[in-house]
């Protein structure tokens, strides 16, 4: 909130027509500078994110004192988001808490519903990877062609008997949702996957196929088709999970064209990616995948070279000569949970960022099952930066072009006159979520800040007039974009007065990983919801 | 060859750098530009750049070298800054014959987006890894002379190659950039000093810049 303040008072002033710094602003730069490297410990897990109420994250003590002796939250959750709003979490309890903040277990269960989750997710976890582990042995056995034909065929038939839970079933563009959601199901060979968290994903996926073209045929990636026949049941409890997550499933309007540089991109022609590929590129990033999380996780670490080795073989991890054994574990649980998430929401499959996002989650989430759900749970909003059409992460950028229109229409003129206002220069922090950016343990405390906001709306903690009143600015679904726009914000004297070019706003945001201060970017953004939200 | 400081250039030359993942653009680049290599580089996501000025001719190139994501996804974003772009080093591994087939769709791609002056250089990398080759280096030639590319075998991490592999294609396009000066200055005999010269679609590079006193 304070550095907002900061730039709104900096807007105010007109800038000069000089491109070079006036020596006020130098001396003032140099007392900001001075500031924020004297003030204690703001990127640690300690720091609260508005320097007026000094918070806490969410303690261990404190997460056992908010349950009931039977598991469930004495207020239905309402401290816990609120805290983990204002404070982020422990990391002595992150493996605990996730799990809720990313929609794994609902607010209101108890342990015991929670315990029969978990192992029903176990189980569907396992079946997923059962599924990845034929597909592997077919690619290997090179017989994709005939695998594809299979395929090809049984979903055509699929599609001509059982389109019955569409009520849009005669509109030719809706074909690949119907056929997703079939395919989807009949690809696992485990009935019991289908519970509420599945079911809901099914009819995400429905959602988006509806808006889009796209082509049978790119689905067609080497999956044998074990059954071909559901049950009336089953199509009932699709449908039924369906309709009740239609209320709450985020729709994603037909963008509106981005102008500049994103012309010619409707008419891009697209060649699919198969599932072979992303095997490829999944194991080519969990390969290079850094060392940073080492020191937060020195168990994981130091697990044992036998262990290691057997965990790259049962995921078929090649050239991994140079890495470590725990380096090779790590890779090898996020070839196994990457794999089984492209067979688990086949329209996005892996994409590079992917693994970024991953790479926290399997380090707080030692079992690969409890990863698996927490980063299926993050992708339910994420999934749509990844898309294959772009539209998603094009409509993201949208917003934060939006943000910085709203605040501050001087940075956004000049924006425009570098043509760089669809602000394409935060692709890579809207993608990775500031992954690339932050530290590791930055980008956990701005997440779960993230998580919660979303946890609040999804589970529809209204706060009172008073409450409102004491946490100022309302959960946002895209807190994220505010953080976003605060950074480009806290740099609009910099960019106004010395770029002229988009390529130097490029590479200011590719070169701002160290540099940032999360908390700070949390106040700003909050600040930027409170004024500007309703607005966009 | 002689590292320049920032600002002070003749010319300012795009060049991109494409090819599918892991075939180590970035790495090229990161050895080009700060001599470095780097086992674990991330994929890159959107795009990146890098400049390093050179000499060539008595002339100071500052070459701003794009990398982008080699994902298929990432094609709509990242083909958007072809734009002005006067040279590109289309890339592949030269132990995974995939990479080398796409080659290809690169250069369909990277044609359509650019002016058809742009310098093309297809690059081989990874020729260190000698024992699991797949592209044989004479199958790679017929290629690059049907597509009348240049070509290069380059390794970033035992540096082979690359510093070539760049002046190349910076001293090719200085050549056209000469060129169309010459062609310009035959036809109008009073071109300014400080003319921009448009080698791509537009006069993102390739700016010669007005004397020592401009900023």
């Amino acid at each position: 909130m304070k550095g907002l303040r900061r730039s709104t008072t900096s807007s105010s002033v007109p800038s000069t027509a000089s491109p070079r710094l006036s020596p006020s602003w130098i001396h003032l730069r140099s007392l900001l500078i001075l500031a924020s490297a004297t003030s204690p410990r703001r990127g640690s897990l300690r720091s609260p994110w508005t320097k007026r109420k000094r918070k806490h994250s969410l303690s261990h003590r404190h997460w056992h004192n908010l349950l009931s002796p039977d598991g469930k939250f004495h207020d239905g959750g309402v401290k816990f988001i609120k805290k983990v709003r204002s404070g982020g979490v422990d990391p002595s309890i992150r493996a605990e808490v996730w799990p809720f903040l990313l929609g794994v277990y609902d607010l209101n269960s108890s342990s015991a519903e929670r315990s029969i989750t978990g192992i029903q997710k176990r189980k569907q976890y396992e079946s997923l990877r059962r599924k990845c582990q034929q597909l592997l042995d077919q690619c290997h056995r090179g017989d994709r062609l005939k695998v594809i034909d299979e395929v090809s065929n049984s979903v055509s038939s699929i599609f001509n008997k059982d389109c019955k839970f569409h009520d849009y079933e005669d509109d030719a563009s809706t074909r690949p949702s119907c056929f997703s959601a079939e395919y989807l199901y009949n690809l696992q060979d485990d009935h019991s996957i289908h519970d509420g968290y599945y079911s809901s994903n099914l009819s995400y996926f429905e959602k988006e196929y509806r808006d889009q073209l796209t082509s049978i045929d790119r689905y067609a990636w080497g999956a044998e088709s074990s059954s071909s026949e559901s049950s009336l049941e089953d199509e009932n409890e699709l449908l039924l999970a369906s309709s009740i997550s239609d209320s709450c499933v985020e729709h994603d309007p037909i963008l509106t064209k981005i102008p500049s540089i994103r012309g010619d991109f409707s008419e891009y022609n697209r060649t699919p990616e198969d599932f072979a590929t992303w095997q490829r590129i999944i194991r080519l990033d969990a390969i290079r995948a850094n060392a940073e999380w080492v020191i937060y996780s020195p168990e994981l670490a130091a697990v044992s070279m036998e262990k290691a080795l057997h965990s790259a073989a049962s995921v078929g991890l090649k050239d991994y000569e140079d890495l470590d054994p725990g380096m090779v574990y790590h890779a090898a649980r996020m070839v196994a949970v990457l794999e089984a998430y492209a067979v688990y929401d086949p329209e996005i499959g892996y994409c590079q960022g992917m693994s970024d996002l991953l790479s926290p989650i399997l380090v707080v989430m030692e079992e690969d099952h409890e990863a698996f759900w927490c980063f299926a749970g993050l992708m339910r909003k994420a999934r749509q930066n990844f898309r294959l059409d772009e539209t998603g992460i094009l409509r993201q950028l949208n917003i934060v072009s939006k943000i910085i229109k709203c605040k501050d229409l001087h940075l956004y003129q000049h924006l425009e006159k570098l043509q760089a206002e669809d602000c394409c220069f935060v692709y890579r922090m809207v993608l990775a979520l500031l992954r690339r950016e932050l530290t590791f343990e930055q980008t956990m405390c701005l997440w779960e800040v993230m998580w919660a906001d979303q946890a609040a709306i999804r589970s529809g903690i209204r706060k009172s007039a008073r409450e409102r009143m004491r946490l100022r600015a309302p959960p946002a679904d895209d807190l994220l974009l505010y953080t976003i726009a605060a950074c480009i914000l806290q740099r609009r004297k910099l960019i106004i007065e010395r770029y002229s070019s988009m390529d130097e706003i490029v590479k200011e945001c590719n070169n701002m990983a160290g540099t940032l201060d999360v908390w700070r970017l949390l106040d700003d953004a909050h600040d930027l919801v409170l004024t500007v939200h309703q607005k966009i | 060859m002689a590292y320049k400081a920032d600002d002070d250039y003749d010319y300012l030359f795009k060049v991109v750098l494409i090819g599918d993942s892991g075939v180590g653009k970035s790495n090229l680049l990161s050895r080009f530009t700060r001599n470095e290599f780097s086992l674990e580089s991330k994929s890159t996501i959107g795009v990146e750049f890098a400049t390093r000025s050179i000499r060539v001719d008595e002339k100071v190139v500052k070459a701003q070298i794009w990398d982008t994501a080699g994902q298929e996804r990432y094609r709509a974003i990242t083909s958007a800054y072809y734009r002005g772009a006067v040279g590109a080093l289309v890339v592949y591994d030269i132990t995974r014959n995939v990479t080398f087939d796409n080659v290809e769709r690169w250069l369909k791609e990277l044609r359509d987006h650019t002016d058809s002056s742009i310098v093309i250089m297809l690059v081989g990398n990874k020729a260190d890894v000698r024992h699991l080759r797949a592209v044989d280096t004479e199958a790679a030639t017929a290629f690059a002379e049907r597509e009348n590319t240049y070509f290069m075998e380059t390794s970033a991490l035992e540096s082979t190659n690359v510093e070539k592999a760049f002046t190349e294609v910076l001293n090719q396009i200085y050549q056209v950039v000469s060129r169309k000066a010459l062609e310009a200055t035959s036809h109008s005999t009073s071109l300014p000093k400080g003319q921009t010269i448009n080698v791509g679609k537009d006069d993102v590079s390739a700016v010669k810049k007005a004397g020592c006193c401009s900023s």
